[in-house]
């Protein structure tokens, strides 16, 4: 499991997550990724799911702490790419509507779109 | 053909991988289709996770065992474990119920495991342990090349 964070806006965050993210590998990145989110002026993120070959419920868990942890700044999240069996699992946790097939410039588009309305 | 497995590790959370990858070379032989391995995988990480992280605490400790079944088309999968046994399996079922949300475990375990398996049977002793057992047919669509 490793994973790359790249900021694409000032606000944008986009998370390339590579390999199986299961709770052994949620516990070896959760915190890195908190921190990084932290530092900056993130009020997205993209979760880039192309590159992940496997997902169980932990990864619903480290979307979800990663939306409540920008949810004073009203933050926004994006699941980009999931597979059909990772799609299930965000459907059955409520998060459908946060996902979408594209590249990650279509998802920044989106994004920007929300925003500016 | 029939088959039979049985793994045993300790309750670290290394061994989530290790469990998925025994099962999956373990009804390969079914020529299941991407979806349905995939599917399969994800409940057995969601009972092994669960074994660990809530019958044993993590400990490193604890037994946990897995028990792999085949007749025809259909496995069967076991994970057992020896630890603190659920209250309430009803309520631990229930979608989005947990007990370690701090730890932010979604609560979506058990969902999963019930809507990616045919049958889905947990049996829990407090202070004992919980075996919980699933059941899926493969709908292996073979092609014979002539």
């Amino acid at each position: 499991m490793h994973f790359q964070l790249e900021m694409v806006t000032k606000e944008a965050v986009v998370i390339r997550l590579f390999g199986e993210l299961d709770h052994h590998a949620v516990e070896q990145i959760r915190a890195k990724i908190s921190a990084a989110i932290f530092q900056g002026t993130v009020t997205t993120i993209i979760w880039n799911l192309e590159g992940l070959s496997f997902m169980d419920s932990s990864g619903v868990g480290l979307v979800l702490g990663r939306m409540r942890e920008l949810e004073a700044v009203a933050g926004r999240t994006i699941l980009l790419n999931p597979s059909p069996t990772m799609r299930k699992v965000f459907q059955f946790s409520g998060l459908g509507p946060w996902m979408m097939d594209g590249t990650e410039e279509q998802a920044i588009d989106r994004v920007r779109g929300i925003v500016n309305g | 053909m029939d088959n039979e497995m049985t793994l045993t590790f300790l309750a670290l959370s290394e061994n989530e991988a290790l469990a998925r990858v025994a099962v999956t070379g373990f009804i390969a032989q079914l020529d299941p289709t991407i979806d349905e391995l995939s599917e399969f995988k994800t409940v057995v990480s969601e009972a092994v996770s669960n074994a660990i992280i809530h019958g044993y605490e993590e400990n490193g400790k604890g037994v946990v065992t897995v028990h792999a079944k085949r007749e025809n088309d259909i496995v069967t999968v076991s994970v057992m474990d020896n630890g603190v046994g659920i209250e309430d399996v009803s309520q631990a079922m229930e979608p989005l119920f947990t007990t370690k949300s701090a730890m932010e475990r979604s609560g979506m375990g058990f969902t999963i495991m019930d809507s990616f398996s045919d049958q889905l049977t947990v049996i829990s002793k407090w202070q004992e342990g919980t075996t919980v057992t699933f059941t899926k047919k493969f709908h292996t669509v073979r092609t014979v090349v002539m």
